[in-house]
């Protein structure tokens, strides 16, 4: 009796970790993910650049603000900026859905630790946010970071490496 | 040495290749809308066959209108930057006005004579633009403060289609005009250029779209119900023109949108960018090149008609049976 009670407890017990695991695993998953990040439109941003708060997910604060940096730049090449009641929204600089996967080493190299990302990317917040800009979450920190990206030249680079086409191509 | 040399002319011939396919840039033009020149007092009233008709005055809204003016400015230094930029209505204006001056005073140096011109070819020697960017902007007072509200519209002059739109409110702010304005313009341009490229990459995927008017003089022994013979079946002459545009247009996309005795118009025809000339290369073309051969066709047997054939910008073209 007394050995089937410890085998159901230890089966129990290892299911709820496994369980926690695999929590762990989407959570970890969900922060490392592009497809979860939150960006919002501030205000107009001087000639060719967009002020935007974004956010990133990051085992230390440090981690999280240089995974918003990085959010800030791939939402301007891919899922555009929403707008808000003064600004009008903004598209993304690749239009075509497939951009990334078609170019994978180009954006695996210009989103690397270091990249050249970072040189779109000017911080308008000096040191690591506090307060409600600064969270810590299971598993490490969310933080909200008000930066200016420089989109024009963004775009000029892209445009230069062959990634999009210029407005004037083929005329 | 040999290689050399060949390698220097197919760079030669890859770079005059490249140069031959490059297609008709669109010309653009800001253009204030006719609202805001009705808001602002920039009409002028003009005796039309007898009818009055009020119409904007663009000479003088741009002349007089600081603000229209910086609103230009702002769009034709994002659109320069984008290596497109645009034709000043302001300049174009006045350089009609010049043309015309020098046209009246123009005379031959041995026979004394005068520039003939017909009253047709005056008027088509307005300011023309393919794309035209339809500015309107409004100004309100929330206290001491000042809000603009913009609407712009890039539309395509020959299918009359928005290529892309724009509304929105500005901040409110006690800020200068010139900087409400020029932040309007900010808030809109990705916006409006991401339209316009859409609208390119269209183009380059599917073709030019142009319209083709076909009319008929009185002095046309026949008009497009006339029947001819062709492939051993009898055929209007209408028929026969709506078979060669389906057969050169872009996988046989078009529109008939008017079909008479005396009138044909075709609209959303898609045409290739590229066609080739009289040399046989391959040369960028636009409505009336597209709409040669079909000229060609009817001034030869069995149809034999004195055809003339007028373009109205890049997009549209218009033909006559029965004079030119």
């Amino acid at each position: 009796m007394k050995r089937i009670v410890f085998f159901a407890l230890a089966s129990v017990l290892l299911l709820s970790a496994a369980a926690a695991s695999a929590q762990n695993k989407d959570r970890r998953k969900s922060f490392s993910s592009w497809e979860n990040y939150e960006i919002t439109t501030e205000k107009v941003g001087v000639d060719g650049t967009k002020f935007v708060k974004v956010w990133g997910f990051g085992k230390n604060a440090d981690a999280a603000v240089m995974a918003a940096k990085k959010n800030a730049v791939h939402a301007c090449i891919f899922r555009g900026i929403p707008g808000n009641a003064t600004a009008m929204a903004t598209p993304p600089i690749c239009s075509n859905p497939d951009a990334l996967s078609a170019n994978e080493d180009y954006f695996t190299n210009f989103f690397a630790a270091g990249g050249p990302y970072l040189s779109y990317i000017t911080m308008t917040t000096d040191g690591i946010p506090s307060g409600t800009d600064k969270r810590k979450v299971k598993g490490g920190y969310k933080v909200g970071i008000y930066v200016q990206v420089m989109y024009d030249n963004l775009k000029r680079k892209l445009e230069a490496d062959g990634i999009v086409r210029k407005l004037s191509s083929g005329f | 040495m040999k290689k050399a040399l060949i390698l220097a002319a197919s760079l030669l011939l890859a770079c005059q290749i490249t140069g031959w396919s490059q297609a008709k840039k669109p010309v653009i033009m800001v253009v204030p809308s006719d609202s805001w020149c009705q808001r602002n007092g920039f009409v002028q009233t003009v005796n039309q066959s007898g009818t009055t008709v009020t119409m904007s005055d663009y000479a003088r809204a741009m002349r007089e209108n600081a603000d229209m003016r910086t609103v230009v400015s702002a769009m034709g230094d994002f659109m320069a930057k984008n290596d497109f930029p645009i034709q000043s209505l302001e300049q174009e204006l006045k350089r009609l006005q010049t043309e015309d001056a020098e046209l009246s005073m123009m005379t031959g140096k041995k026979s004394g004579g005068e520039i003939e011109e017909t009253p047709l070819e005056r008027l088509r020697r307005s300011a023309k633009a393919d794309i035209i960017l339809d500015m309107d902007y409004e100004i309100h007072r929330i206290g001491p403060k000042r809000q603009v509200s913009f609407n712009l519209q890039a539309v395509d002059a020959y299918s009359s289609k928005i290529i892309s739109g724009n509304t929105g409110v500005g901040s409110d702010s006690s800020a200068p005009m010139t900087t409400l304005l020029e932040e309007a313009v900010l808030s809109f341009k990705d916006n409006f250029l991401s339209g316009l490229q859409h609208h390119f990459d269209d183009l380059f995927a599917n073709g030019r779209e142009i319209s083709i008017t076909l009319l008929r003089y009185d002095s046309c022994p026949i008009d497009f119900e006339e029947e001819f013979e062709v492939n051993g079946q009898d055929a209007e002459l209408a028929e026969i023109i709506e078979a060669w545009v389906a057969d050169n247009s872009k996988e046989g996309r078009f529109n008939t949108a008017a079909k008479s005795a005396n009138r044909i118009r075709f609209n959303q025809v898609r045409i290739p960018l590229y066609g080739k000339n009289l040399n046989g290369r391959d040369v960028a073309i636009d409505a009336e090149a597209f709409a040669r051969p079909l000229v060609k066709m009817l001034k030869k047997a069995p149809y034999n008609l004195v055809v003339g054939s007028a373009p109205k910008g890049l997009g549209e073209v218009w033909i006559t049976i029965g004079d030119k």
